[in-house]
């Protein structure tokens, strides 16, 4: 496994790992107006928001920094890395507008603290798709000057 | 526009040069060991200049290392 692989593919661990545990305190502290009340709620949650892509970018440096363990390939992978980034965000932030839209159609109004999630959701998201655009690069292969 | 392929015989030139390693050829060629690996498994196409200095490692024409393959 090359180093950058190996890298992204911890990162997108770590990346799980975090998601599972923001939502499992969602679970276990209340719903949205907790996170809204409580300033414990809300410091575990940005501690959660800044860890997820600062590991992506200690781990992802790491390699960058030592030019003997990167090659060409390496860094053709990470130039497309970024379209399944793209897709990755593009579909969250569907998923948020379709499923606010209908939880809150009667209202006509959506909770402000929503943007502070939906900031979250798209930082952490984005950097999970980076590390999965790096692996998928891995696996299925790259060729220059094809796509 | 028809559809291609590039193969390689990096495999059978290296195991005609003493078997040379894949860390060996990857050393000398300025690449990394998995990169070489992916180019035996046809999972990688070279730039022009790595492929040029594989075809120099095996002291060859660039020909000899790549084949553009049309398909039908």
């Amino acid at each position: 496994m090359a180093p950058l692989q190996r890298r992204a593919l911890y990162s997108l661990l770590i990346g799980i790992v975090c998601i599972i545990a923001l939502i499992m305190i969602f679970i276990t502290r209340g719903d949205i107006t907790a996170f809204d009340e409580d300033q414990g709620f809300r410091l575990i949650v940005y501690a959660l928001w800044i860890a997820v892509p600062l590991v992506y970018l200690i781990m992802v440096n790491l390699t960058l920094r030592k030019p003997e363990q990167i090659d060409e390939r390496d860094k053709l992978i990470l130039a497309k890395a970024p379209k399944v980034q793209y897709v990755s965000v593009l579909f969250s932030l569907v998923a948020w507008t379709i499923a606010l839209t209908e939880v809150y159609r009667e209202q006509g109004q959506i909770p402000v603290i929503y943007i502070t999630l939906i900031m979250i959701s798209t930082l952490i998201i984005g950097t999970i798709g980076q590390s999965l655009g790096i692996l998928i690069g891995y696996w299925r292969g790259v060729s220059h000057g094809q796509g | 526009m028809a559809r291609a392929r590039i193969k390689n015989r990096i495999r059978r030139l290296r195991f005609d040069h003493e078997e040379m390693t894949q860390e060996e050829l990857a050393s000398r060629a300025g690449c990394t060991r998995q990169t070489i690996i992916a180019l035996e498994q046809g999972k990688y196409v070279p730039s022009i200049e790595l492929a040029f200095k594989i075809a120099r490692v095996f002291e060859v024409t660039l020909e000899e290392v790549f084949q553009y393959e049309e398909l039908n």
